[in-house]
């Protein structure tokens, strides 16, 4: 039910709510219309109540024959199509109004991930995913219920107290006194209770992370002879939950339980009054049967706000996900012109720099100096965390240095569009991306122009040709989620001959060969020896064999580097060691 | 449907509860129905008797009237309390049910569930058939029985009115549910679809952000991801529109319903066979029903779903063991020498692993298993431990396994897969699991022995400290160690390593297999591995066979 926390902190919850009804500007039109065509189905509904105590009144005092009720159940009929076709409209314009603010959002949300300036390695990715796909279609409920149902609350009771008070003023004020109450109550044990609720119901969301992971880790279960263990401990979990939520629902509902007894007494006591002024004949039955069937008809947007309050909470909670990310600053550079990209990409140079991430997190580099000449192969080693990564990400121009700065032929790379200075240079990550489509979409990617020819010429460079080939379809064999379907190695020298096919100057490869055997490592190598012709390479690496290979070695300690820019000569002593 | 009632069966002893849940959902039902028409049956009364000037004891139906609010909101609260816990008792009933299946059935069967997209659609199986009871079942329940005594109340009144009431309840109760499930069925499956489908897109291009970025080819993936978005929200939209379409039939029909009984009663009361306050009571009594039935609509839009999810739940429960147990174990053998003759092995798809496989691993022996992937190092691992069934002789101590108890079987293995799972608690936990009675100081000679004291040592929670789903919260090398010394703590004379050092770097590489080969000392050894390092530690390598024989498609 609740999928979405609610933080516990109010001003936090305001601003995401205020930037939500800002987002609701852009579908302005097709919301008024709908909450237009709500208050007018709620007109017909009132109408269809006149007709039938109108039609009763004939029939039983006046003693009227179906012949003269016809026509009164002619209008009945006609205020009940009325009413269905308004409500129908009402939910159709909310539905698009909600569409349209998802569609938006979705895109506007997707495209900005991509424009802010990433600081290093996405933390958590899940979170992000989360966000823009089910945080957005969270936004609904509170789109096409809520705003909705809010606006005939608060106008339809007020139509109806109009109504009513010239008829019978006891009962308009029962209903006028009763109805503060829903609101003031539900907000009093609601809030509290619907927080707790939420907590409830993200520890189900626990609890079956529980059981999957349980499931997930099955084999190991059975290699420690703990399933029979674990089987008991889902129960127990399974009981302990239902006991804490339980205790918890018994207070929740209370709130249901209010709204319902105001409502319920109110229509009851409404009964009773109108019961003795018919009695005494001060009223007519038609006016006091009217009264009657309004006065659950005036309750009735209350109970309706009341169960569209969770809709709300969740597209309150979504915002205040969504909200923050949009905030977020893109990536700009306040420069009045900007340089061009040297024509070949000569030497780089890192001088001075450092970078710290956010937070206490590790992964930062400080004072770095190094060096890198043309058309050579320098290999960074380390630890995990030692800032590898961090270096290759500011050399991407991913992030900027906090200090010191990068120069290509002496040059800030800071000067260069980045755009420019991104089709210089291929990176591949440990994990290279491949989407869902044909081999040869995946290699062309960002290309505008790529002959098969080219994409043979550079398969067989990356010695890729042969199993290429042999794939059913060749280039047209379509690769899976993230290239599911061919190996770890094939997949390593797909993204190598991306790198052919894009004639970058400078390649930064990330553990090239990590998690491959001996001969898909050989052949990697050998795909990678024809990428380092002409070209300057950045190797992150901490395999004896990938180091071996390069020119020069540098190795990362805690961010700094360990050992001065060595020579061929100190690389080898560097792996005797 | 049968799949959904097996589901239900696993939770029968559950059934007192169910059913208290559903007559307490028809009490709150009647009385909002009473409560109407009581109060229609009284005012019309006071009214006749008003201008007839006769007396009216009104004392009786005021009364009835306000017990019936009250007993309405008490019921209503009650209903409530009663069908959550019912859900919640029929929630774990299911769980440990499905669990227990599943045992058996893994890793065979399960492997294909591994993955992210099916591991999330078990998931989001497992959280629909929560809602079994409390969304679907329940309402359908309490509607049913709603309607059919609603209208034989209101034939001992007039047979004509019951019957105009039941064809008008039965456009809601019966007819538009299944139209409206009829209508949503196609759009539900499709946009359970294109979710999926865009959650891995939009997976995709954040992880593999920057690279995107340096391809030039972030607006080629966001346009992906619109034309996914557009059209998972048409989809949404269309079952939008036939949940409108719904609500606005239950209003016409309930508008037609309330025409054709005026019109029938009114006759009625010509005639004589009802009086006039008779005839606001039915009037009244039928409105507030229409009411009722209104939620059967929305369960039945949910069933289609919830039968999809119980299929594949049951689908997959009711599937053969992977591995077959013997019907009489033979106890356990006392010696440990591990014999592999002509053992063959080949996946569903006829794709031979392993063919005429021979192993000899003397009692106290240490084997390296080496080769490319794909050679069926791992699976000689798996078939070992009975994760698969073998052809071909495998004998431990002189005892043939397939006569052995799986289970019991194990107990002798300590073995740590190729890609272990780290749970998603704390690292103690996760290494307790192999021997929940290990002393503070026996854990700790394991985290020494799987080089993990120093990291360990520098963190804040140190032991507590939690590793996230899957590991997410610790690097691959400290997964792997975590999950080696998990092996360790478990102590069984015959010892399986699946590429210990895999992701660790040279200098820990060393060390870890320095103290494992100190701490196995005696112990029956088969390590698998494709790296140089860990063969310093055994007595023999043996070389699997290059040719894979992988096919593809």
């Amino acid at each position: 039910m609740c999928n979405n926390p609610t933080t516990e902190d109010p001003t936090k919850e305001h601003a995401a709510e205020r930037w939500l009804i800002g987002e609701l500007k852009t579908v302005r039109q097709p919301l008024l219309i709908s909450i237009i065509a709500a208050m007018l189905a709620t007109v017909a509904t009132v109408l269809q109540a006149r007709v039938l105590a109108t039609a009763c009144h004939r029939a039983v005092i006046d003693g009227a024959a179906v012949a003269a009720i016809m026509p009164l159940a002619l209008y009945l009929l006609l205020f009940a199509l009325l009413r269905s076709v308004l409500t129908f409209y009402a939910e159709r314009q909310a539905s698009a109004a909600a569409a349209l603010l998802k569609k938006e959002v979705r895109s506007r949300l997707y495209r900005h991930l991509h424009a802010v300036q990433s600081r290093g390695r996405v933390a958590d990715s899940s979170a992000l995913v989360e966000a823009v796909t089910q945080g957005v279609d969270y936004l609904e409920p509170y789109v096409a219920r809520f705003i909705p149902h809010l606006a005939v609350a608060a106008l339809f009771p007020l139509l109806c107290i109009l109504l009513l008070f010239p008829l019978d003023w006891r009962s308009s004020a029962v209903l006028l006194f009763s109805a503060p109450f829903i609101p003031l109550f539900m907000i009093l044990i609601g809030k509290g209770a619907q927080n707790i609720n939420c907590q409830q119901w993200r520890s189900l969301a626990v609890m079956s992370g529980h059981l999957l992971d349980l499931i997930r880790g099955l084999p190991d279960l059975k290699i420690c002879s703990a399933a029979r263990r674990e089987a008991a401990a889902v129960a127990r979990i399974s009981e302990g939950y239902r006991q804490s939520t339980m205790a918890v629902l018994r207070v929740a509902f209370l709130s249901a339980f209010t709204l319902e007894f105001f409502t319920t007494v109110g229509t009851a006591v409404v009964a009773v009054i109108i019961g003795f002024r018919l009695l005494s004949g001060s009223l007519s039955l038609v006016d006091g049967l009217f009264v009657l069937l309004v006065a659950p008809e005036f309750y009735l947007p209350f109970r309706t706000l009341g169960l569209s309050y969770h809709a709300r909470m969740q597209g309150v909670a979504a915002a205040e996900k969504l909200a923050p990310l949009l905030a977020a600053d893109v990536f700009s550079k306040p420069l009045p012109e900007l340089v061009a990209v040297p024509e070949k990409v000569l030497a780089i140079a890192f001088e001075g720099v450092t970078f710290r991430h956010g937070s206490d997190r590790g992964g930062g580099v400080t004072g770095i100096d190094l060096l890198l000449p043309a058309g050579t192969v320098t290999a960074l080693v380390g630890e995990s965390g030692a800032g590898k990564s961090t270096l290759a990400g500011l050399l991407l121009a991913l992030a900027s240095p906090q200090e010191g700065r990068i120069t290509v032929n002496g040059i800030d790379i800071a000067l260069f569009s980045p755009q420019k200075w991104h089709q210089r240079l291929a990176w591949i990550p440990q994990k290279p991306f491949f989407f869902c489509g044909s081999v040869r979409e995946n290699l062309a990617i960002g290309l505008d122009l790529c002959s098969d020819a080219a994409i043979y010429a550079a398969l067989d460079a990356a010695v890729a040709l042969s199993f290429v080939t042999q794939l059913s379809g060749g280039l047209d064999y379509q690769l899976g989620d993230n290239g599911a379907g061919l190996s770890g190695g094939e997949l390593r020298r797909l993204a190598i001959t991306r790198v052919l096919l894009r004639e970058a100057d400078l390649v930064i490869l990330d553990e090239p060969t990590a998690g491959l055997d001996r001969e898909n490592e050989q052949l990697v190598m050998a795909a990678l020896t024809q990428v380092a012709k002409e070209r300057t390479l950045l190797l992150i690496s901490h395999r004896e064999n990938t180091v071996s290979w390069a020119d020069r070695v540098v190795r990362l300690v805690d961010g700094r580097i360990e050992q001065p820019v060595s020579t061929a000569r100190n690389a080898a002593r560097w792996r005797a060691e | 449907m049968r799949d959904l009632l097996t589901i239900l069966a696993v939770a029968r002893s559950r059934w007192s509860w169910m059913v208290a849940g559903v007559l307490l959902g028809v009490a709150v039902v009647a009385a909002n129905a009473m409560l109407m028409a009581v109060s229609g049956w009284f005012i019309t009364s006071m009214a006749v008797a008003g201008l007839s000037k006769v007396s009216f004891n009104y004392f009786v139906p005021a009364a009835t009237i306000r017990a019936l609010a009250i007993g309405r909101t008490v019921g209503r609260y009650l209903e409530r309390l009663v069908t959550h816990g019912a859900a919640f008792r029929i929630l774990a009933e299911l769980r440990l049910w499905l669990f227990c299946k599943l045992v058996p059935l893994s890793p065979g069967l399960l492997e294909r569930y591994a993955s992210g997209e099916l591991a999330g659609r078990l998931r989001s199986d497992i959280d629909s058939l929560e809602t079994l009871y409390l969304r679907i079942i329940a309402p359908l329940a309490t509607g049913v029985i709603t309607i059919s005594v609603a209208t034989l109340v209101v034939a001992f009144w007039s047979k004509t009115a019951a019957i105009v009431l039941f064809m008008g309840l039965a456009v809601p109760g019966f007819i538009l549910p299944l139209f409206a499930r009829w209508l949503a069925e196609a759009h539900g499956r499709e946009s359970t679809a294109l979710t999926g489908a865009l959650r891995t897109a939009v997976t995709d291009g954040i992880s593999g952000k920057a690279e995107l970025l340096l391809l030039g080819a972030v607006e080629k993936h966001a346009a992906t991801v619109d034309d996914l978005s557009a059209r998972l929200i048409f989809e949404q939209d269309r079952l939008a529109a036939v949940s409108a379409g719904n609500l606005a039939a239950l209003l016409l029909s309930a508008g037609a319903g309330a025409a054709a009984l005026l019109l029938v009663c009114t006759a009625q009361v010509n005639a004589g066979a009802l009086t006039g306050p008779q005839l606001v009571m039915l009037l009244l009594f039928s409105a507030a029903l229409f009411e009722a039935a209104g939620g059967m609509p929305a369960a039945m839009q949910l069933l289609p779903a919830a039968a999809a999810s119980a299929g594949r739940i049951t689908e997959l429960t009711a599937a053969a063991l992977p591995v077959a147990e013997p019907l009489l174990p033979q106890v356990l053998p006392t010696g440990f020498a591990l014999s592999l003759q002509d053992v063959s092995f080949s996946y569903a798809g006829d794709n031979q692993v392993l063919s005429g496989f021979n192993l000899e691993l003397p009692q106290g022996a240490r084997v390296a298993l080496t080769g490319d992937s794909g050679s069926g190092k791992s699976t000689v691992a798996e078939i070992l431990l009975r994760f698969r069934d073998y052809q071909g002789s495998i004998t431990l101590g002189g005892r043939e396994l397939k006569t052995l108890a799986a289970d019991d079987l194990r107990l002798l293995i300590a073995a740590l897969p190729q890609k272990p799972h780290i749970f998603n608690t704390t690292i103690r936990e996760n290494l307790r699991l192999a021997r929940p009675e290990a002393s503070a100081a026996e854990i700790a000679a394991v985290v020494y022995d799987a080089v993990l004291d120093e990291w360990i040592a520098r963190l804040p929670d140190g032991l507590d400290t939690r590793v996230g789903e899957g590991g997410s919260a610790v690097s691959g090398g400290e997964a792997r160690r975590i999950a080696v010394a998990r092996t360790l703590l478990k102590d069984a004379p015959l010892v399986i390593l699946d590429e210990p050092t895999e992701g660790l770097d040279a200098g820990t590489e060393q060390k870890l297999l320095e103290r494992i080969d100190c701490r196995l000392q005696g112990k029956s050894l088969l390590v698998i591995t494709h790296r140089p390092a860990p063969l310093a530690i055994v007595d023999r390598v043996v070389r699997m066979g290059a040719e894979t024989g992988r096919n593809r498609l």
